[in-house]
């Protein structure tokens, strides 16, 4: 008797759960599965935007075209008279070959993508289309940084804003402002702040100070273009980390520290060993949802850097608007998915939320 | 030092840690102000001045004509009563089906639990570039207007997160609470919204929240959906399609205005549902 009622009540459980996924199975599978299944699809195919041709089914071509990459040793220019490696007399750099000459021609053109030395010598990392595995790298240097910043800042912020003091109901109020600023206008507002005269903020500020001359160009000098951009994301999506921390903050029993406080636990100790701990389920899911963000930015590339870098999105977006190339620009979407993907196990996994 | 000096010293470097936060959060969106109130003459002079000043005799000169010019812009108007509806449908949508959802993946037993987290996620992985084309061809499928297009689509990004945060509050819950309801008779589900809902109130709201605010933000899909049908456009894109009336070219100041003027009903909202993110109720839920 008492067996059958627990399994009962076992499968009375699992009828309920399936009646609670229900409607939101029902809005995924209604606006979500043939827009996805037909990305999938796309992406085996040369397909056009917007245009007449024939579409035909290519198989992996298209991730091929993206995904091939070809990595050469550059062997130095050696100059006849000396025997020795040829230096540029302008700016005092060994000459290596130029890659275009060492990068396999046949049957497809790799162009250079970047290049970089190792234990002295110098290499070429080739691709069929270089610009994405740029973009690639670009979005993966940019996920990184703004992530860890804003986790870190994100984390101080909830900190301060959970401490008791006078004015912080103004104060929730106003860590949320970053984000609510449209992200089209807040894009467009810190390019106005990098403008590369005086009018801009940073450059004001920077003359006013004596650092730089007044008419520096943040965005188009290469080194600066990726932090100008994740100081902006760090700038922007802070509150969205502070907002999830502090709210996993209140899921943590007071009692607990009460307990500790009675122990003698300093501050510090108390942070570590019960703060951080029990702030791991809701950390791993902000940590998910921002790395998820970060890793398909598109609007403040978009319109910061249009097309003096890319980021995947931005790239992707470049192929479809103006290459028109329907088929690849879905095969960067779905590595982009895949990608997307492997971060959220990993995050699971390595954070040890428990999911079952 | 004393003990009441050392309390003195954290308290003025607590003040000084939180007025950096404020100066950093702010500062920027006190730039958009500050330019809000410039003409296209004063934006463009150099230095950079923190105030508006007249760029003849330096005197502080407010500029208001741009905020003017928004109000009379009825796109703007209009797309604010848009946002207000596309961006509370949706909220309530995700909210709703995402915590009956969450509460299944967080406190009942079921088969099938890691695969449908990431069904779910999987929503939302795309860049949206690339569904763009997919989801156009559902919409004229089912024949939906511009705003429900809106309300249903931005339910791929806000559905998956409410419902992942909310699990991840669901299964922090002692299953203590559940049982305890259990054997006063309640049902699954008289638990779930009596008990467990009232509990997750400070996730309900910080979700519900950031949610919104997504939806009030989105740009693309809104630009797609509305390109047929000018009436249904949201505040982002009204505000692209801003023409200018005095501006030379794009006109800055008055994109600036619009910007300052949105954010502020979402402060009000904050403010309005501040306290509820920090409820304290979960204290003493579970004795023991």
């Amino acid at each position: 008797m008492a067996i059958s009622s627990s399994s009962n009540l076992a499968k009375e459980e699992q009828k309920l759960a399936l009646k609670l996924l229900l409607p939101a199975f029902l809005i995924l599978i209604i606006i979500a599965l043939y827009p996805l299944g037909q990305v999938f699809y796309t992406s085996f195919t040369n397909r056009e935007f917007a245009s007449a041709t024939e579409t035909e089914f290519v198989g992996f071509d298209n991730y091929k075209a993206l995904l091939s990459v070809t990595v050469r040793e550059l062997p130095p220019v050696i100059d006849e008279d000396t025997g020795e490696q040829v230096v540029d007399e302008e700016t005092g750099e060994a000459v290596f070959e130029r890659p275009i000459r060492i990068l396999p021609r046949d049957p497809h053109l790799y162009r250079p993508s970047f290049e970089f030395d190792f234990f002295g010598s110098r290499y070429v990392v080739g691709a069929r289309t270089p610009d994405f595995i740029r973009s690639v790298w670009n979005t993966l240097v940019f996920t990184f940084f703004s992530v860890f910043f804003e986790t870190l800042l994100g984390l101080i912020v909830a900190l301060v804003v959970n401490s008791k003091f006078r004015g912080r109901g103004a104060m929730r109020a106003v860590m949320l402002v970053p984000w609510a600023v449209i992200t089209v206008v807040s894009a467009r507002m810190w390019e106005w702040m990098f403008e590369p005269t005086r009018a801009g903020l940073f450059n004001m500020l920077g003359d006013r100070f004596g650092l730089i001359d007044g008419s520096y160009s943040f965005l188009s000098s290469a080194s600066l273009q990726l932090p100008a951009i994740i100081a902006v994301d760090v700038w922007k999506t802070t509150p969205f980390m502070a907002l999830l921390i502090l709210a996993g903050l209140q899921m943590i029993p007071n009692e607990l520290y009460e307990a500790a406080e009675v122990d003698g636990a300093s501050k510090l100790r108390q942070f570590f060993n019960i703060t951080l701990p029990l702030l791991k389920p809701s950390l791993a899911v902000a940590l998910i949802f921002r790395t998820l963000d970060a890793l398909r930015v598109f609007d403040v590339f978009q319109v910061m850097l249009s097309q003096k870098r890319y980021s995947m999105a931005s790239f992707n977006y470049f192929q479809l608007i103006s290459a028109r190339q329907m088929g690849m620009a879905s095969a960067i979407g779905v590595i982009i998915f895949i990608i997307i993907f492997a971060f959220a196990i990993l995050y699971m996994k390595s954070l040890g939320v428990d999911t079952e | 030092m004393t003990r009441d000096q050392k309390k003195v010293v954290k308290k003025i470097l607590f003040y000084l840690v939180l007025a950096l936060i404020v100066v950093y959060l702010l500062f920027p969106f006190y730039w958009a102000i500050a330019s809000s109130l410039k003409s296209e003459s004063q934006l463009s002079m150099t230095p950079a001045t923190l105030i508006p000043r007249d760029p003849e005799t330096g005197e502080i000169s407010i500029f208001t004509r741009n905020y003017r010019a928004v109000f009379s812009n009825g796109g703007f108007v209009r797309g604010l009563i848009n946002s207000t509806i596309v961006a509370t449908s949706t909220t309530i949508l995700a909210l709703l089906t995402g915590s009956f959802a969450a509460f299944a993946l967080g406190k009942l037993r079921f088969k099938g639990k890691e695969p449908a987290l990431y069904i779910i996620l999987a929503m939302t992985m795309f860049p949206q570039v690339t569904v763009l084309s997919g989801l156009y061809a559902v919409i004229n499928a089912l024949n939906l207007s511009a705003r429900v297009s809106m309300i249903f689509t931005y339910l791929l990004f806000t559905l998956p997160f409410t419902t992942w945060v909310l699990t991840s509050f669901f299964r922090d819950l002692p299953r203590e609470i559940m049982q305890s309801a259990q054997v006063d008779g309640a049902t699954p589900f008289q638990t779930f919204h009596m008990i467990l809902l009232p509990l997750t109130a400070p996730a309900l709201v910080t979700t519900g929240l950031l949610s919104f605010i997504q939806a009030w933000n989105e740009y693309l899909f809104a630009l797609t959906f509305t390109s047929i049908d000018v009436e249904a456009r949201t505040v982002p894109v009204a505000i692209q399609f801003f023409s200018g009336e005095f501006a030379r070219q794009e006109p800055f100041g008055e994109i600036m205005a619009a910007a300052v003027l949105v954010t502020v009903p979402i402060v009000v909202l904050v403010l309005i549902f501040q306290k509820r993110i920090v409820a304290g109720l979960t204290a003493g839920a579970v004795k023991g």
